[in-house]
């Protein structure tokens, strides 16, 4: 049984067309089914009702003028053909009038009732002939041993009710070929759309980030499913092109301090004699391999922060002692390059996070100023809460600045405005404050400064923005 | 000293065990957990320098187990993890100090001699240290020296108290950053430096003598 089916049959779209046919068929069928039994089922009743009717007026005649009559009544009624069957039999079983040859071989039910078969006088030409027709009757003994016997031909109901039960049952079947059908039509027209989807899914498996699924602006659920894979396609080819550019700038960033090292201590090996210069290679080697591993700590750091793994020691504590600590630290080498530090805090805010994470950033946030911020200027630590409740810590320079266009990118990164490539660092002082600051779920602002003193400027301002506390209950 | 080195990597141990002859110590080394456990327990060594990977027993279920058996010889764990939560669980195993690598030379001998100290004559609580004639009075919390009083910030005297207790050793700028501020992470800037040059001219520059020595490529020592 392995035998392979059509692909359009193994889809899901089919299947459930097949399913729902099925339902439909089933449901159309109990409601035709329905219809006929109480249609044929009221038919009938009306057959019993006419015949009882009939049977009541023999039987009236019966006891106004006795058995003949019956007799001449049904002599009447069969005179110019009647609707009705009619048999009068006496005591003895012989036929005293009517319009039937003889009592029809059939087995009598209750009540006196039977279903038969006759064959109809060639006379009655009129109506459509057969050799055999279908009848109900009603024989009921009347009184002195006689009995009478009153039908009705029901074969054209019978044959009616016949064709619509073929109707029903040919309408079932219609409705299954048409729910096939068009589960076909269905779970193609599907199966294209998916597979459209699927061989974009292929080619960006291959390699080619650019593909995108095909959209038919209906906004129905797969046209949903193509834009949000595209989105996803979106998104990863921004990562793989980022992850790109971090390599590129990784190889830019570590090619320099690498090719000087080397050259360094090429330059070594190669001046013979004196002592004294190869050991200032050496230890300026030595320095420049720390930066490299600088570099390569930061990386980690940068990776474990987002990895989130510090969120288990997170804690709730007043910020006010961590900035008034980074503050005494920073203050003297503020002063030592020639800036005026302030520092504005204030106890009795709370935030919720890792201590040694936001000292870090605070720390970065410092050193960054004091590294862009030219001797004169100022930097200021400050401590506060916006007006909306949430617990900023910023610091705030006379530096430069960073022009709003690259303020986002900045955090990214080893994103280094090209202004400060010659600067020292990794390039990655902000991105960890950034992957710190996301950890927290606090906003990382960035705006311009106080102001620029002595022709620089405009400064710059770094915030970084804690959501409220949550009150524990 | 005698410094039993618990290290697989052969070039790590080998590197250690260098710069311990070169420094004057003995070294002794196990390449795996299960040797190294045997040795520090059936042996007296004045420190063990412990990898936190090792086969065989790892380095932290090492020294949980020296701890257990009422060992305290000083144990300072390497790790080429450097996360704060490492460093915690490090401490909490009962280790005394965790050092990332890769590392210098200077900073393991600087941490490894600070540790002794420690186990020598740390546990008697001292009310005054003397370095030549810089004196520091820890009820009182004050410094004077040559008989002169010397003014100083809170962090300052901390800062000055840590150095006079690793009098005579070297102490790495991490070392100060982690036992005066207890920072575990390297700032990018020289903050440690600053810091140094203005408790040197409160205690060294009024007078003939320099106490506080910048040790080249490796940190500080304060010394007569």
């Amino acid at each position: 049984m392995t035998r392979r089916l059509p692909s359009f049959v193994r889809t899901t779209a089919f299947r459930l067309t097949l399913l729902s046919a099925a339902l439909f068929a089933l449901s159309s069928f109990l409601i035709l089914a329905f219809v006929y039994a109480a249609s044929a089922g009221a038919a009938l009743r009306r057959t019993d009702a006419v015949i009882n009717d009939e049977l009541a007026a023999v039987e009236r005649r019966y006891d106004e003028s006795g058995i003949d009559g019956v007799n001449r009544y049904i002599l009447q009624r069969t005179v110019g053909g009647s609707d009705f069957l009619y048999l009068l039999i006496n005591p003895n079983g012989r036929l005293l009038s009517g319009n039937l040859n003889g009592i029809p071989e059939a087995s009598v039910g209750e009540g006196g009732w039977l279903d038969f078969v006759y064959g109809r006088a060639p006379a009655d030409g009129d109506v459509e002939d057969r050799d055999s027709r279908r009848a109900r009757a009603r024989l009921v003994e009347i009184g002195d041993g006689y009995s009478v016997f009153i039908g009705i031909d029901i074969d054209d109901e019978d044959r009616l009710i016949g064709r619509m039960l073929r109707a029903i049952l040919a309408a079932s079947a219609l409705v299954i070929a048409l729910g096939i059908a068009s589960g076909v039509v269905v779970s193609r027209r599907f199966s294209r759309r998916l597979d459209a989807i699927n061989t974009v899914a292929r080619t960006v498996k291959g390699g080619d980030l650019t593909r995108r699924a095909p959209r038919n602006g209906s906004g129905d659920e797969l046209d949903e499913l193509s834009a949000n894979f595209n989105a996803m396609l979106d998104r990863l080819e921004e990562l793989m092109h980022r992850m790109r550019n971090v390599g590129d700038s990784i190889a830019h960033d570590l090619r320099s301090p690498l090719t000087r090292m080397r050259n360094r201590m090429e330059d070594a090996l190669r001046e013979d004699g004196d002592r004294r210069s190869r050991q200032a290679a050496l230890e300026q080697a030595l320095v420049d391999s720390d930066e490299l591993l600088g570099v390569f700590n930061a990386i980690l750091s940068i990776s474990r922060i987002e990895a989130g793994e510090r969120k288990d020691s997170f804690e709730t504590f007043d910020p006010s002692p961590l900035v008034a600590d980074m503050g005494e630290l920073y203050e003297p080498v503020c002063e030592d390059t020639g800036h005026s530090f302030g520092m504005q805090t204030e106890p009795g805010f709370t935030i919720r996070g890792d201590k040694s994470l936001v000292s870090q950033a605070m720390a970065n946030m410092l050193d960054n100023a004091v590294k862009y911020t030219p001797p004169g200027g100022a930097i200021q630590l400050r401590l506060r809460q916006c007006s909306d409740g949430r617990v900023e810590i910023s610091v705030t320079d006379t530096g430069p600045g960073i022009p709003e266009a690259d303020r986002v990118r900045v955090t990214q990164r080893f994103v280094r405005l090209e202004e400060s490539r010659n600067q020292p660092g990794s390039g990655l002082g902000l991105s960890l404050v950034k992957a710190i600051a996301d950890i927290h779920g606090a906003s990382l602002d960035l705006a311009e400064g106080a102001g620029g003193v002595d022709g620089h400027g405009p400064g710059l301002r770094i915030a970084l923005v804690f959501p409220l506390v949550e009150e524990k209950a | 000293m005698r410094v039993l080195v618990i290290e697989d990597d052969a070039e790590v141990a080998a590197y250690i065990l260098k710069s311990l002859s070169e420094a004057g110590h003995i070294g002794t080394h196990a390449d795996n957990g299960k040797d190294g456990l045997v040795m520090a327990t059936s042996d007296d060594y004045d420190a063990l320098v412990v990898d936190r990977m090792l086969p065989g027993p790892d380095g932290l279920t090492i020294i949980r187990t020296l701890r257990a058996s009422d060992d305290h010889t000083p144990a300072l764990i390497l790790s080429a993890l450097g996360d704060v939560d490492d460093r915690v669980k490090g401490l909490k195993a009962g280790g005394d100090d965790y050092l990332v690598k890769p590392f210098a030379a200077a900073e393991l001998m600087a941490r490894l001699e600070a540790l002794t100290r420690r186990g020598g004559g740390g546990a008697t609580a001292e009310t005054e240290l003397h370095v030549a004639d810089l004196e520091m009075d820890l009820l009182s919390r004050t410094v004077r020296r040559a008989g002169q009083p010397i003014e100083l910030q809170p962090r300052e005297f901390r800062l000055l108290e840590y150095l006079m207790r690793n009098a005579g050793s070297v102490v790495t700028r991490t070392m100060l950053l982690e036992n005066v501020w207890d920072y575990h992470f390297d700032p990018q800037t020289n903050v440690i430096d600053v810091h140094i040059s203005r408790l040197r001219s409160k205690i060294d520059k009024p007078f003939d003598d320099a106490l506080l020595h910048t040790v080249r490529g490796a940190g500080y020592r304060l010394q007569a």
